[in-house]
This record gives structure tokens, sequence and C-alpha cells, in this order.
């Protein structure tokens, strides 16, 4: 994966790198995807996809309201809150 | 059971109750298996009565428990309580069990020394130099020097057996659904199973009947078929046990402690077969590919902006996730995140990830052909037994392909069980056992028989009084 | 000559109880992050749990829209930061969604369309952020509440055709129960995307609109960026394919000022949900949830209770009044007084006292039982009207409530008829007019017995009973001006109107010798050329009387022959559903030039004595439908009906009897308002499209276009076309009814500039003659009260019957 790339991908998983840790990244990234480049051995045109490990039956739940008690505590961790709100920086 | 009956009981009683924290005290200092120690805390969430009364457990920090800190070994997560039980823990409390802790891991469960922790490092018990495995080394750690009977992990690739044998202990991966996910924080969701850590098979075997079973709250669970259960007396009995063979690039200590191993279980009556699991080489690829790519979903929800870490300063939300990411994750989990991120990419998806969910089902199909051949499949867990602490052990790189024999059991969803199989050169190795699915009641079955020759060995560090 | 694509993406929060994916309440207006749990807050270790409700209910609206319903569908996690969704990843689906291939049938300007559905697919929604300052404010209540995406083809091509779909769909969940469709409140949101592009080239650069949150701006903002687009691109510019944002303050489209960043969504399954698989019980369960649609319902209200378009449609734009009206009409109410009253007079009181029909105190049993009353005749109108009131008040039933107030009407044959008798020997002198053939002093015997009966007899067996007293139920003529009823002058020329040549010729033939009553109508006097408001008011509203007073049998209309084909229609649109015959009839010449008059006249009344209900006309020995006539002055004189094969699908009226209930002098002035608003224009080559918006400037508001062929004109970019007063008039509320020079029908079917002027807003008039349309847009102006009711009326058919 070139620099580009790399740039590219972190900026969608919302990671600052800086130019250190690129570097440091560049080496490793490359060497996953060598690693992972020996799937391409594997002919896979008769595989259907695992998608999920064990799969038996429907699973869905009733339309039921049960309701979460304690959202109080669901606030106390979120490092801003006002009025019940939660809080983030934005200024435009 | 009577290796549990000690346990029993110990922490209902106030005057046991500070015995018990002494030594955890005396201990823990050493080995550093604990991120939070309170069983107080954890006795009022049990039930005062049941079959594991005032039985002390552990739980790996992956897994929430109502009023603990879960912080998965991150900073992202410093500082977080969780509001909410998961479902395997509340079901062990609901049968008595205390939970006493909450154990050091590598961060977000990735890697195999639990040294990616961002809060401390765990010490094999077995030699302080030496790492404890990952990536629920803590839980390892805490029952190899018998802080604790049995201690809950997670195992997505090897992270509960690795550290099992690294620390001379007992792992249990069990079959994909069996154990609710409720309450474990997803690294790799189509991998990710609640696991058992545990210092006997017996303990092993009865605390995965209390966990197990099909759960509302995880529509991936399932009800395993009632037949295929039972310790003793079961319907089945292991005839055939087929050997991982070929070039399997062990340490040379390993190497023969696997041979040794193969003739006691020779010479118990079972026929050893040498079988050759044909996708070997492609396991830990295809395993990591699809990891990443999960992994890379599963940890976006860590922002800085409802629970944990938010860094100083920032303008507006955009800057407060990046800096919060940024700052609050480690190395190993920023690469994972940037791979799997890549992998999943459109452009580049067909290539990587979409190939590893092919090759997962050739993997599937590969084992279900050995398993018409043998009852179990015998086979290393790891090439070298616990390796030390920092640049003298293995690179994050290689400790990487050297998990290719465990993650095979993620991929199928089969259940696997490390065992001890004795010490070489003074540190415990051991083994594994893989099962066809649902088919747990098999592993115990060898393993205890195994033990009944080659008993599990007592780390030094060991002292308890009640294992 | 550029085609637009517009294609929309519709979100609806489905009315479950509980969060798609938690047990959480659905439930807005509480506290911000109360109905939230650590699985819709996105913490760590938590699953997602499928309620199977709304996969249900994301089942019955994909079959509804006729979609192919997957076997199994699976989810799956679509990924993108997003301070308002707490994963960071939304459960969405791809690859498998709930249903493909769909369609939604839309009729918009009388041009039906099929509108293909991509795909429908059941999502979670995020919460919401309010920017506060320097900060932004997080609720995250919202987030989690199932969603169901519906994503259209570009298969729509102007903002009003969106709007058409928007409601229709609106509709349709609401129907199902699925989604309140409120737009307001965001539980029913649309995105746009439209590209512009040179016909024949294909779609253009996307471009995708957002903010929409009414249908009124869908059909705006598409609008406005077409146009825009257009310009661009006639100006040799190229479009830049972004994201925008409809700025209702300003009314127009604008770029996001923040650029968003490339998406790249890296869709995979959502392991920690097992894919669905739609057996057999749960697909049972889907068809038992689907109800009959609006426009089934529509279609079915048509026919099997022969109402008015204007009525079906208003009985079946809610579910709930139409089983109000369905459960009225079960309990033996008659269907077309329970719709009109429903629509008048029940609405009334809705819209007075704020309130919809299922919460108001009416009960469709006792509405039934209401109207049983009048339909057997036991209380009259007025009464009736005062019953609903009270009924609205207080809760008794409409008995209880006549009992009480000693409102119970009088039926009863002999305490009625002593009355009648009472009042006849009170007044010889009015018995005596009457029984001569004046009927003007009908009405004042009526009055008088009703007064008697301090208003409580029924008037149906006061009418009954003095007809049979008076024997008056006989046939009329009224005479309209023209040759027919004229005379020669010493210089040769045609002097129109008076009655002395018809009177002779039915007196000279025994069979109807003093059998028929003569009328001449104030003001006739005049050739049909010179006809004014004036006139048409008298002569509807002595019509409307006549019919009121139910004495007539049969009505014959002796007019002249230029004007007659606007004169029949408009009374086809005003009085085709009279029961009784209305027979227009006229002649070249007077009736002492020949035998013409006579012939015509005599089997007009004949027709009169023993035909069907309704308007028809007679002429040479042949009997025609009144609309689309057209006549014939060449030798022999004669009528035809333009475009026969089409005109009886065209033709029944759409318009409910019209009753008169006018002075006469109001009448006049609204049919003037009317006329003074609209102008007939036929197309030719080289015509000065510009020369229009002075007729725009002047006034008018209606042009009836008579165009070439199935309707095409000249509609690019020149002096020479009629773009310039298309666009003008749809700023100013200008309304273009097509009309064909050609025999055939006007469809915009065929050519690019038939569909261009389909697009720029002109309506298609199909078969109907211009003189037709003409006059059907002045019966519409007596029933609407606004331009929005004209054009309904005008676009609408009543049921085939052809």
């Amino acid at each position: 994966m070139d620099l580009q790339e790399l740039r590219i991908t972190a900026a969608l998983a919302y990671l600052e790198l800086d130019e250190e840790e690129y570097e440091k990244l560049e080496g490793a990234v490359d060497q996953m995807l060598q690693y992972f480049s020996k799937m391409m051995e594997v002919d896979v045109s008769d595989l259907p996809p695992t998608t999920h490990a064990l799969v038996r039956e429907n699973r869905t739940r009733p339309d039921d309201v049960l309701p979460f008690t304690d959202t109080d505590s669901l606030l106390e961790n979120a490092p801003e809150t006002e009025a019940r709100f939660i809080v983030i920086p934005n200024i435009l | 059971m009577s290796s549990m009956t000690r346990w029993i009981g110990l922490l209902s009683d106030p005057k046991n109750l500070e015995t018990y924290q002494r030594y955890v005290e005396t201990i823990e200092p050493k080995i550093g298996a604990f991120l939070e120690f309170d069983p107080r805390r954890g006795l009022t969430e049990s039930s005062a009565e049941g079959p594991l009364k005032g039985v002390p457990f552990a739980v790996k920090d992956i897994l929430a428990v109502k009023g603990f800190r879960l912080t998965c070994g991150s900073r992202i997560l410093e500082g977080f309580v969780s509001p909410y039980t998961a479902t395997a823990v509340e079901k062990l409390q609901q049968a008595g069990a205390v939970v006493v802790g909450k154990t050091n891991m590598d961060e977000f469960g990735m890697g195999s020394s639990s040294d990616t922790s961002f809060y401390k490092r765990t010490n094999n018990p077995w030699d302080l130099d030496r790492v404890a495995g990952g990536s629920s080394g803590g839980s390892a750690a805490a029952v190899a020097c018998g802080l604790v009977p049995f201690a809950l992990g997670s195992d997505t690739g090897g992270s509960v057996r690795q550290p099992a044998a690294f620390c001379g202990i007992y792992g249990l991966k069990p079959t994909y659904g069996v154990v609710s996910r409720y309450g474990l924080v997803a690294y790799a969701s189509s991998l990710d199973v609640v696991g058992i850590c545990a210092s006997t098979v017996e303990i092993t075997a009865e605390m995965f009947t209390h966990i197990r079973g099909k759960d509302d709250r995880d529509q991936t669970s399932v009800e395993p078929p009632v037949k295929a259960w039972g310790n003793e007396g079961a319907e089945r009995q292991v005839r055939r046990i087929g050997v991982v063979t070929g070039n399997l690039g062990l340490e040379a200590g390993v190497e023969r402690a696997y041979k040794t191993t193969q003739e006691v279980l020779r010479s118990l009556g079972y026929e050893i077969e040498p079988v050759e699991l044909s996708m070997l080489e492609y396991y830990a690829p295809v395993y990591y590919t699809i990891a990443m790519a999960e992994a890379s979903a599963n940890l976006a929800r860590y922002t800085g902006i409802r629970y944990g870490y938010r860094p100083e300063y920032a303008e507006n939300p955009e800057e407060l996730v990046r800096k919060a990411r940024s700052e609050g994750f480690g190395d190993e989990v920023k690469l994972r995140i940037l791979l799997g991120t890549y992998v999943l990419r459109s452009g580049f998806q067909d290539q990587y990830y979409q190939r590893a969910q092919r090759i997962r089902t050739a993997i599937r199909k590969d084992f279900d052909r050995v398993f018409h051949e043998v009852d179990v499949i015998l086979s290393p867990v790891f090439p070298t037994q616990a390796f030390r602490h920092g640049a003298e052990g293995l690179d994050p790189f290689q400790q990487k392909v050297a998990d290719r024999f465990t993650t095979a059991a993620n991929l199928a969803g089969i259940p696997a069980l490390s065992f001890p199989a004795g010490l070489e050169g003074g540190l415990p190795v051991g083994f594994q056992l893989m099962a066809p699915v649902f088919a747990e009641d098999l592993l115990f079955q060898v393993a205890r028989r195994f033990a009944g020759v080659v008993p599990p060995p007592k780390a030094p560090t060991n002292t308890s009084p009640w294992s | 000559m550029y085609q637009s694509f517009i294609g929309l993406e519709i979100h609806i929060q489905l009315l479950t109880q509980s969060k798609v994916f938690c047990s959480c309440p659905v439930r807005f207006g509480d506290e911000p992050n109360t109905n939230v749990c650590p699985v819709c807050m996105g913490y760590p270790g938590v699953l997602p749990s499928l309620n199977r409700e709304a996969v249900k209910y994301g089942y019955v609206v994909a079959r509804a829209l006729n979609c192919q319903l997957s076997p199994v569908t699976v989810f799956e996690r679509k990924n993108y930061f997003y301070p308002d969704m707490p994963k960071n990843y939304q459960i969405s689906q791809y690859a498998f969604p709930i249903g493909r291939n769909g369609y939604m049938d839309i009729e918009f300007r009388k041009k039906k369309k099929r509108v293909r559905i991509h795909e429908v697919h059941l999502e979670e929604d995020a919460g919401k952020s309010i920017h506060a300052g320097d900060l932004s404010l997080l609720d995250y209540n919202r987030a989690g509440t199932p969603l169901l995406e519906i994503v259209t083809e570009p298969d729509l091509e102007i903002g009003e055709e969106a709007e058409v779909l928007l409601q229709n769909f609106r509709r349709m969940v609401r129907y199902l129960g699925v989604c309140d469709g409120n737009m307001e409140e965001g539980s029913l949101r649309c995105d746009a995307n439209v590209s512009v592009n040179l016909r024949g080239q294909g779609l253009g650069k996307k471009v995708e609109i957002k903010n929409l949150n009414s249908s009124r701006f869908v059909r705006l903002a598409l609008n406005y960026e077409i146009a825009r687009q257009e310009e661009i691109l006639s100006r040799g510019g190229t479009i830049l394919q972004e994201t925008r944002l409809w700025n209702e303050n300003r009314d127009i489209t604008e770029g996001m000022r923040r650029k968003e960043s490339a998406h790249d969504y890296r869709y995979f399954p959502e392991p920690d949900l097992p894919p669905f698989t739609a057996d057999e019980i749960f697909l049972k369960e889907v068809e038992e949830s689907l109800v009959e649609l609006p426009d089934q319902r529509k279609n079915r209200f048509l026919t099997q209770y022969n109402l008015s378009e204007a009525l079906a449609e208003f009985l079946t734009a809610e579910k709930s009044t139409a089983d109000f009206f369905e459960r009225t009409v079960g309990q033996g109410a008659d269907p077309a007084a329970a719709a009109t009253w429903l629509s008048s007079d029940v609405q009334k009181l809705l819209n007075r006292q704020g309130i919809t029909l299922p919460a108001s105190p009416l009960s469709p049993e006792r509405f039934a039982e209401l109207l049983v009353l009048l339909q057997e005749g036991k209380i009259h109108g007025k009464l009736g009207k005062q019953v609903l009131e009270i009924l609205f008040q207080e809760d008794k039933s409409p008995a209880q409530i006549l009992k009480e107030r000693g409102w119970e009407q009088i039926t009863d044959l002999g305490t009625i008829g002593g009355i009648v008798e009472k009042i006849l020997a009170r007044n010889p002198h009015v018995v005596e007019t009457i029984r001569k053939g004046d009927m003007k002093p009908w009405g004042f015997l009526v009055g008088q017995i009703m007064k008697e009966t301090g208003g409580k007899a029924d008037p149906r067996v006061v009418q009954t009973l003095l007809k049979e007293r008076l024997q008056a139920s006989s046939l009329y003529l009224l005479t309209f001006g023209g040759a027919i009823s004229g005379r020669r002058d010493r210089d040769g020329m045609v002097v129109p109107g008076g009655s002395i040549a018809i009177q002779k010729i039915l007196q000279q033939d025994p069979a109807w010798k003093d059998r028929v009553r003569v009328e001449e109508l104030p003001g006739e006097e005049i050739l049909s050329e010179e006809i004014t408001p004036a006139d048409w008011a008298t002569l509807i509203l002595r019509t409307a009387s006549l019919l009121q007073e139910g004495n007539a049998k049969g009505i014959v209309i002796t007019h002249g022959t230029d004007t007659l084909a606007y004169t029949a229609s408009l009374f086809h649109w005003l009085f085709g559903k009279a029961e009784i015959p209305l027979v227009f009839t006229a002649a070249s010449l007077p009736p002492e030039e020949g035998t013409e008059a006579a012939q015509n006249i005599l089997q007009a009344v004949e027709l009169a004595a023993q035909g069907r209900g309704g308007v028809s006309v007679v002429f040479g020995g042949e009997r025609f439908e009144p609309v689309n006539l057209r006549f014939s002055s060449l030798d022999p004189m004669r009528f035809y009906t333009w475009n026969q094969k089409r005109i009886r699908k065209e033709a029944p009226s759409p318009f409910p009897l019209f009753g008169g209930g006018l002075e006469e002098e109001s009448l006049r002035m609204r049919i003037e308002g009317i006329v003074r608003r609209v102008f007939i224009v036929k197309v030719f080559p080289c015509m000065q499209g510009e020369q229009l918006l002075s007729l725009i400037k002047a006034g008018v508001r209606f042009f009836i276009l008579e165009l070439f062929d199935t309707g095409t004109a000249n509609l690019r970019q020149s002096p020479f076309s009629l773009k310039k007063a298309f666009e003008i008039g749809k700023q100013e509320g200008v309304h273009f009814f097509c009309t064909s020079q050609q025999e055939g029908i006007v469809d915009f079917s065929g050519y690019v500039t038939a569909h261009a002027l389909w697009k720029e807003g002109a309506i298609p008039m199909g078969g109907l003659a211009t003189e037709s349309v003409y006059t059907k847009l002045i019966a519409a102006s007596l029933y609407a009260e606004s331009d929005e009711e004209i054009l309904r009326w005008m676009e609408a058919n009543s049921a085939d019957i052809g």
C-alpha cells in the first residue's frame, strides 16, 4: 500500500497519524498485506462466503418495550453533558 | 469435583474473605493479573445461594460487569464503568460465584502477550520475565497462581488457549454461539467466543455447563442439541484421535512434548492417526483478514463522545473523534484498524475480505472431512513456550504467524480445549484438542483421562491453600 | 431539448412499539436521552436483536410496492463516522434487501406512469443533534428507530410528479398503518436526485437534494434544480456532481457549505445478526397485513357506489374516512348521500372543531341512522343539518334528538292531505293559474302548507299530494332564441325569439295539443351567437328550478344552431345527472319556411316525453350526445359528433346535479368571472408565443390551446414558440388545457414536442372538443372555490362506461 492509500485509509478510519507513525505503520502494513496475498493461491470460484459461523434458524424478538431504567448511568459516562444532552464542541 | 470443594463458600465468610484478600495481595504485585480487584463489590451482585456460592472468579476486562470498570486494556476506555453485566458473568453470579476483579489483557484482545495493554504487563507465574500469553493473559495467570479456581476470557483466534498453554492450565474455546456474547466487547464478531481458564478439566467442564445456552440478547447464540451433553456417561466415546502432522515449525521443547503427548494418548488406548490439514498455511492470513475487517467496524464506536477518553481540546466533532482515537488507541490496534479498513474498501474488498470469507468455507469443509475420519484432533497451540517480555520475545508479526494452530477453531466455529502436557525446561507446554461443533464433551473426556497420567503442573508462585 | 431524470430516496419511520435492534420505546418528544439503553447508545459489548415486527412492516411495504420479496434478507454494516450515529456504522442492507424491482403507478395531468422501485431496505435511524453556539447537543432518543428506505429508479421527470408520487406513497403507508407519514416531524423523509441531459443522451451528472421536509418543497426544489441545470447546460457549462440543500426561505437550492468527505461505506454482512428467512408462516402474516390500497379503494368506490371522482378521492384520502363511509353504508345509508354529507356538512363541523373524523363524537351508526331518516323522508335536509350539529355535541341517537325536541316529521298522508285541501280551498285563484300552466305560484302553495304544519310536513309528501291534486306533471318547452322560434322580417332578415310559431306547431299536432307548457324565457329574443352570461344564467336557473320543483316530466329547449354545441355541453356538465330528459333542438330556418323546425320540435318533444334522463340533442331526425357536437352548414345542414368513438368514455359528467340555489345576478357574475379569464387559442405555424403574454397580463388564467395532432406545438427557444408563455404562465398561475385541431386524442404521446408540453404544465383533455372543454371549465368554476379545485374538476373523469 503506498502512502497515499494509507492516508485515505486512515482518514476513513478517523485516525490522525503523524509522519513518524506513518513511516512505522507503512512497513507493518506492507508486511501484513504481503502475508495476506498468500490467499491468492486458493481457487475460490466454487466457494460461497462464510459470513456467519453457525446459522441455524431465524432469530428475532417480539415487538415488546422493555425500557432501560438506569439511563442516568449512561449520561454519567459521558465526558460532558448539559440538561441531559451529550455535549461536543462544534465551532463553525 | 474435589478440586472445587475448598473454594465453595470461601467468600461468603468474612474471615475467609480477609484471608483470601491477603493471599491475593502477596501474589498479585509480582504477577499483575488484575486491572481492578474488589471482591466486596463483586459480592453485592451475586446470589447468596447456589452451587457456586462464594466461589471467587476473575473476569477478563473485555467482559462487562455492572459497577466494575470495562477498559479492554485500552486508554480509550479509561475510567469507563459498565452499566450492565455480560450474560455469561450473570449466569455465574446467579449460581453464587463472585466476581473478584477484572484481568489484564492485550488491548481489545489484539495480541499474544498481554503486553499491548495500556495499563500494565502481566508476568508468567512460572517465570516472571516471561509473558503470560494473550490476550487473556491476566485470566490465565490468575488461575495459574491460585488467585481464582477459574476465570473468564475471550478467544477470537486463540486468546484463551495460548495463555492457558503458557501458564500450564486448561483453556476452553467453546463452539461459536454456545455461550452468549452479550457483554463481550467485540473484536471480531464472527469469531469471538467467551472462553474459560481453569485449573482442572472438571472445573472447566462444570463452568461450561453454567455459562452455555441460547440468549435472547445474542441472536447468534444457539442452544446445543441435548444429547451431546454430560461429562460422565456420555453416549459417544472417543476412539480415534487425529494428530496434525507435517512440518509444523515447532520449537524443540514443544516438538518433544508433542511426541510424548501422542505416546501417552496411545498408551491410554486411543488410535492415533496422522491427519493433514490441507488449509493450515491459510489459517492465519484468512483469520487476520476477517478479524481486522470486523474489528475496524467494531472499534468505530470509540470516539470520546459518549464515553471514554476525550482529548483536551478540539474545535469540532471530526477533530474530537480523530484526536480521541489517535491518542486513545495503541499501535497494534491502530495497525489492525487500518488494515481492516483497507481490506473492506471498495476495489480491495474482493481481493481480501471476500476472498478470505470464501477460503473460510474451504477451511470448514476441510474440518468436516477430517471429522469423518477421526473423533477429535490433537494439534499444537503455539510453536513456542512462553516467550520473554520485550525485544527478546517474539515481534508482533511473528506472534501473528504463530497463531496458525489456534485460529482454525475460530474460523470453523468448532470447540477446542488447550490442556497442560507437562513441563519442558521448567516451563509448561500445552496442546489443544479440537472436536466437531457441540462436541465439547469429547474434549473433556480425553483431557480427563490424559490428566490421570500427566496431572496439571502447579506453578511455583501458586501457594494457594485452596487449589 | 433537455430531458430530466428524478429519483427519490424515501425514508419512513416504522410505527413499531420498540426500536429495531433493542427494546427501548419508539417515542418522541420526551426528555433527551431517556429512551436509550446500552444497545442504542453503542456501548461496548452489546449486540443488536432484531424486532420481528419491523421486518414484517418492511415486507408489507415492499409487497405493496409490487417488489420481488427476498426469500432471505441480510443485514449489513454501512460504515461512516457521524456524531449522531452511536456505532459509527449503520446496520442497513445492501446485497440482499427486503425487496427489489417493484413499481408504483402514478397519474399526473392525466398522464399515467409506472415508476420503478429499485429497492426497499430496513435500517436504523440515527440520533439528533442541535447546534448551540460553539457546541452540538446530542440526543439519542431517535437512534435505533426502525427506518425503511425506499429507492426509486430515476423515472420521474418534473417536480409535480415527484410530489404526486410522494403523496400517494404517504397515503399508502398510512393505509398500511406502518408510518404516520408526518413530513414536518421527519417520520417521512425524502431526498431527491436529479440529472438533466440533452434528450436521448441518457442520465446526466447526478445532483442530490436534501432538506426537503414537505412534498411541496420536493416539487419546488426539483423544478428549481431542473431549471438551474438546464440554464447551465444551455450556456455550455457543466453540472457539478454534488449534494445541495433546499433553502425554504429563499426558494432555491444551495451547495453545501461544508464539503462532505468522500465516502466508502465498506458494506459487509452484519455478523451479529443471522440472515432472516421469510418462511411461509411469515409471508402469510405479511399477506394478512396488506389492506386494500388507496388507488384500488378509490376505483372500487367509483364503480361500486357510483360516486364522482372528486367524492371518491375525498373519501379515500384517509383510510379512516373510507372505513367510516363504508360502515355508514353498511348500516343502510345511501352511498351518494353519505359521501356528500361527509364531504360537506360533516367536514365543515370537523373543521370548525379542529378534529378528525375518527376523533369526533359522530359514529357511523348514528350517522347512518340520520341519513336513513332523510332517505325515508322522515326529516328534511335543513332539520338533518341541525340534528347533525347536535350529534357532535350530545351523546344521543338522532331518533332521541328528534323526539326530545319535538322535531319528528309529519309523513302521514291523511294528515298532510287534509292540510293540502285546506290550503287549496283557501287559494282558488292560485289553483286556477297553475291549472292553466303557469307554475310560478307553486312554491307559494308549498310554503303555505309547510307553514300550516309548523315546518314539520315531509316536503316530498307535500309535493306528491300537490301534483296529484293539480295534475301538474307535464312537459315543458323553453324557448331560447334562434331561428327555430323566429320569423323573417320585411327586410328578409331572421328575427329570433317568441313562441307563437312553436305554440302553433304543437297545437296543430293532436298528440301534443295542450300537453306542452311553452315558456318564453325573459330576454330570449336573441340569435345564438349573441348569448351573454346573463342569458345562460337565466336558462340554467329556470332549468334548475324545474328540476327541483319536480313537476316536469321532460324539458325541451329550442336554441340557435351556431352555439348549440356550447350550451348543450354546458347543460350536460351541469345537468347530466338529471332524472328527466333535457332535449335541445334547433333549426336553420324559422318554422314558417318549411317543415324542418316543426319536425325537430316534434321529435324533441317526443324524446322529452319518453327518453331517459340527462341531456341530448335532436336535429334532422337524429339524436346526439350533448358533448363534442360540431355543426356543418353545408347542404344538408347537420350536426356530427367529433371523436365519436372516444366520446362515450369522456362524456359522463363528473359533476353532481346543479341545484341552483343562487340569485340570477350572482350566477351571471360567476359565469362572467370565469369567462373573463378564459381564452381559446388555436396554435399555428410561426405563431408568436409572446403574444399570449399580453393576454396573461390582461388577466387570462385559463387557456384552451388547440394544438396539432395528439398535442404538439413548438416549444423551442425561439420567438415562434410557446416556451415563454409557459414560463411566465407557470409563475402567474396560468393553466393550459389542450385540445386538438384534428380529430384524435390529446395525450401528449408520440412526439418529443408533445411530451415537452406536458412537462411544461399543459393539461391534455383527451378526446374532448374545444367547445366542450370551454363549457366544462365554466361548469367547474360553479362548483369550485379555487383555481386548484377547478383544475381537479377539469382532470376528473367519471367512471368509464365505454
